[in-house]
């Protein structure tokens, strides 16, 4: 056991883990071509965005200069602001981090603050800033960033260059010479923690786990501490990087088991497994249950896809545990699901997961944060759509979310990111000036204002050099009040929003007015309202369409008009139908994209 | 009832807006072609026809040589001794005296000049290659040569087009004693120069609703039927090849890329003039054979088109079987509910006021 290190890389998106972590996978033989893409993130989707969703472990054995074989154990930790708590657990599987900061970039908002998870969980950090190959680097604001904002020295930091090598062995002897080896007797009771998880049709769930005490082996029983529940294993083993069956794992191991686990609410991230002889084994303290923040409502396109959503989220669900559905009706959408996500990018990634690999095609409604109602009895309710709203003479008061954000951005662009704060009905906590070059905002916001564009617009206003984290710090009165969308004097429930009061009446008007461009003209007059209560705040008409006609006959080619007839009507099929109006799927999310 | 229809794939210069399929400066292929198209109708040897429609492309580009070679072959091969009504489309620029003179004697009674206006702005607009004095002068010379009907062409929509304009280009068509004319709105086709570069004085869709709505009380008022959507005329001058692929009859096309309907099978020649004239019955794709029900929902849809005659479903039921029409029934039934058709006992008719936007119309007519 003296010979294994676990550690994992904490970088932000495009600062080179997923190079990095190559290299160290070609030096030590695991991998043998040298391949462009990145080997540890197997998701076409995370390599468009540079961001690695889903962690996984890599067992490379090293040949170290002392002459002494060792076994490294890569953890990948997902690099999102999302993604605390799966960083925080990943995190704990591990001894050591690499801190990999790009050199031409500096140090971002992320990264502190999963640096700080990782200091607080007691990792040792080995500094490492990469790129250096570049030529437009900056090495000294680095090294004053890296001391200023995390007190590290400056002759403690490595440099490599990811895409070349250069510097990478002295790395892989830093591992070993820095990072302590873990502890833990093999004699005690089974104690692992479930770090990730993946699923496969044929054997279950996968559990990703380190093992703090004992071991474990095929034919074992063991429990899920969180449930009480009781599995047989079936296998073991590492991954490396793909599945290798082994003949146990023990203390200090990083590595996956199977049990034919079929449910995969059974396997939460952070559970602790023990032996099922030793239920009185305590769990590793810290698991909590996913806390989704982020809901919206996801509908077919196509009626009749129902049950393929619901056979896609079920599935999705075995792979990511942190995504929450139960079914939801909407008057406007018929039947679909209420999911809830971990934040934005979270919602995003997976939305775009459900449409490409289970051919789906969905309406996403607005998303919505949890929403604390103090009804008038009083009773407090916990609210995650508009629809849910109760009338608005039950409702005494409303709490919503606020979340504290670390803004870092470059000096020339603190003004338009406080602009963008002001808007987005933010509150300057404090400010700091890590170096010369760049600020550190710290904000309150609500989450509402925060998953309504606000990254998107944080990166267009600093081109894309502001980064962001946030934790969650409770619930805030809030002046707010529900807006209703009529069409044709139909209440669209999914398109209904809650706004601050003062700004409720201004969107309504931008609302309606967007929808007037979406929503195609009809045979007859549509008309657009957005209403508080029973006060109409804004309205526009939809003319009615004077022209949609095949006027022409081509020489008596019926098929062809006829197959014209098809597609347009293939078109409509596209649109969800409210009362006799048509209304483009778009229309669901264009509060979203009012301010472009 | 049984159609015959030549396509005549040439043009001296392909317009702006035009994506039928024609070729330009290829005229010297006439000759070559003519055979082909025997070569094709042989294929077909021995079928009656009862109207005949000479279409393009610019038809009047086979020359007073070339429309007598293909008439003649064209008698050689089939039975036309019953036909009642045959068409050439001519283009002014092309419409000779010999030209018009030949189709006289070879039978045909119909000319349809391809006039689209009479305001030389506008006809250039769009790349036409004549001008309105040429128009004016193709039409006198129908006339004299004793068509017995004379149909004119014209588009609405043009760029800078207002009433004024398209006004006095109808009237002095209805002045000339033309007894039918064709108005098409102009439309985008994607692919055309016209789609990829659209003028900026183009009139938008309400523009052109608001052209065609005056056009058709125009045409009303100096007598005109408004018999189809896109097709106006005099009592008895209506054009029966046409009313043939609305009604769902049967036809023949010959030529790349006509299209055909014979014994219930809808078919067409691919648009392929160099094929065609190596291999003239090659070119057969796009087979398509319907069940019943789905025939009479197509029928029904054509038949739409026809804003006097409509859709008789005691007619269709007779004829495509009653359980075959009885969901359609029902769809007509919904929809005049609505006020999307207008119900007389069996009979189904377009709204006036929705002659425009009756795309919406034709889709639930055919149903899923």
């Amino acid at each position: 056991m003296k010979n294994i290190r676990n550690f994992c890389i904490i970088a932000h998106i495009d600062h080179g883990k997923s190079t990095l972590a190559d290299r160290i996978l070609e030096l030590t033989n695991v991998i043998h071509t040298v391949s462009k893409e990145p080997s540890l993130d197997s998701m076409d989707l995370e390599r468009e965005r540079g961001i690695t969703i889903k962690a996984k472990a890599v067992r490379i054995p090293y040949y170290a200069r002392n002459g002494q074989d060792y076994i490294l154990n890569l953890i990948d930790t997902p690099g999102h602001v999302d993604f605390s708590y799966e960083v925080s657990r990943s995190l704990k599987a591990c001894e050591g981090a690499i801190l990999l900061v790009d050199a031409s970039q500096g140090v971002e908002a992320q990264t502190i603050a999963n640096t700080y998870l990782a200091i607080d969980a007691g990792l040792t950090i080995i500094p490492v800033i990469n790129k250096i190959d570049l030529t437009n680097i900056m090495l000294d604001d680095c090294y004053l960033q890296l001391d200023e904002m995390l007190g590290i020295p400056s002759e403690d930091v490595l440099r490599v260059s990811g895409k070349l090598g250069t510097g990478v062995p002295e790395l892989l002897e830093a591992i070993i010479e820095r990072i302590p080896p873990p502890q833990g007797s093999p004699d005690e009771p089974l104690s692992c923690l479930i770090f990730d998880s993946a699923y496969d049709s044929y054997r279950g769930v996968l559990p990703h786990i380190r093992i703090f005490a004992g071991s474990v082996q095929r034919g074992d029983r063991i429990m899920l501490k969180s449930t009480g529940k009781v599995f047989e294993v079936d296998e073991v083993g590492y991954f490396s990087p793909d599945p290798v069956v082994g003949q146990k794992l023990g203390a200090g191991e990083v590595g996956y088991l199977t049990a034919t686990i079929r449910e995969a609410g059974d396997v939460h991230v952070g559970d602790t497994i023990i032996s099922a002889k030793h239920p009185n084994t305590p769990a590793i303290p810290g698991f909590r249950h996913p806390q989704p923040m982020v809901y919206c409502g996801l509908y077919p396109v196509i009626s009749n896809d129902y049950g393929k959503l619901t056979a896609a989220l079920e599935k999705f669900q075995l792979n990511d545990s942190s995504i929450v559905y139960e079914k939801e009706s909407s008057g406007a959408l018929g039947y679909g699901y209420r999911v809830g996500f971990l934040g934005m990018l979270h919602m995003d990634i997976t939305l775009e997961r459900l449409k490409r690999e289970y051919e789906l095609m969905l309406i996403a409604t607005m998303p919505s944060v949890v929403y604390k109602i103090i009804t008038t009895k009083p009773e407090e309710l916990y609210v995650d759509s508009p629809s849910k709203f109760p009338e608005p003479d039950r409702i005494d008061h409303i709490e919503e979310p606020i979340i504290r954000a670390r803004v870092i951005v470059p000096m020339e662009f603190v003004g338009p990111c406080m602009e963008l704060a002001d808007s987005k009905r933010g509150s300057l906590i404090g400010m700091e000036h890590p170096d010369g070059k760049r600020v550190v905002l710290i904000y309150d916001f609500p989450l509402a204002e925060i998953i309504t564009g606000y990254y998107d617009k944080l990166k267009s206003v600093s081109r894309g050099y502001a980064s962001v984290s946030y934790d969650l710090m409770g619930y805030q009165p809030g002046d707010l009040v529900k807006v209703d969308i009529l069409v044709k004097g139909t209440k669209v429930d999914a398109l209904s929003y809650i706004a601050p009061r003062e700004t409720a009446s201004t969107r309504g008007r931008a609302l309606i007015h967007k929808l007037r461009k979406l929503i195609p003209r009809h045979q007859f007059e549509v008309s657009l309202q957005a209403a508080i209560g029973k006060k109409v705040v804004a309205r526009e008409d939809i003319v009615p369409i004077r022209k949609d006609v095949l006027a022409k006959c081509y020489g008596g080619d019926i098929t062809r008009k006829r197959k014209l007839l098809e597609k347009q009507k293939e078109g409509k099929k596209l649109m969800k139908m409210v009362g006799q109006v048509e209304i483009p799927q778009e229309a669901f999310l264009s509060l979203l994209k009012l301010e472009e | 009832m049984r159609g015959l229809y030549i396509h005549i794939p040439f043009c001296v210069r392909k317009c702006a807006y035009c994506d039928f399929y024609s070729l330009a400066g290829r005229q010297h292929l006439v000759p070559a072609y003519v055979d082909a198209l025997l070569t094709e109708a042989r294929s077909y040897a021995g079928l009656s026809f009862q109207t005949l429609y000479l279409g393009g492309g610019t038809p009047s580009l086979l020359g007073d040589r070339g429309l007598r070679r293909l008439l003649n072959g064209l008698h050689q091969v089939f039975d036309l001794s019953g036909l009642a009504e045959a068409t050439i489309e001519v283009n002014p620029d092309s419409a000779t005296t010999a030209l018009l003179e030949t189709a006289r004697q070879k039978g045909f009674n119909r000319v349809s000049i391809g006039v689209q206006s009479l305001r030389d702005g506008e006809l250039n607009s769009v790349g036409r290659v004549h001008n309105a004095a040429q128009a004016l002068a193709a039409l006198a010379q129908a006339k004299a040569t004793g068509f017995a009907s004379i149909s004119a062409d014209v588009i609405i929509g043009l760029p800078e087009q207002n009433w004024g304009t398209l006004h006095s280009t109808i009237g002095k068509l209805v002045h000339m004693g033309v007894q039918h004319i064709s108005a098409y709105c102009l439309s985008l086709e994607p692919g055309t120069p016209l789609a990829a570069d659209p003028p900026a004085n183009l009139p938008d869709d309400d523009a052109q609703a608001e052209l065609f709505h005056r056009a058709c009380s125009f045409l009303e008022s100096e007598g005109f039927v408004h018999y189809e959507i896109s097709n106006f005329a005099r009592p008895d001058h209506e054009c029966q090849h046409n009313l043939n692929y609305w009604r769902g009859g049967a036809y023949l096309g010959l030529g790349p890329a006509a299209a055909s309907h014979l014994n219930g099978r809808r078919f067409k020649d691919r648009d392929d003039l160099e094929t065609y004239l190596r291999n003239p019955t090659g070119l057969v794709e796009d087979v398509e054979i319907l069940n019943a029900e789905a025939k009479a929902a197509e029928e029904a849809m054509l038949r739409l088109r026809l804003l006097r005659e409509g859709i008789d479903v005691r007619a269709l039921a007779t004829r495509f079987g009653r359980a075959n029409t009885q969901g359609l029934t029902r769809r007509l039934r919904e929809m005049a509910m609505r006020g999307c058709l207008v119900r007389d006992s069996t009979r189904y008719v377009l709204p006036a006021d929705r002659v425009l936007v009756s795309n919406s119309a034709f889709a639930e007519v055919l149903g899923d």
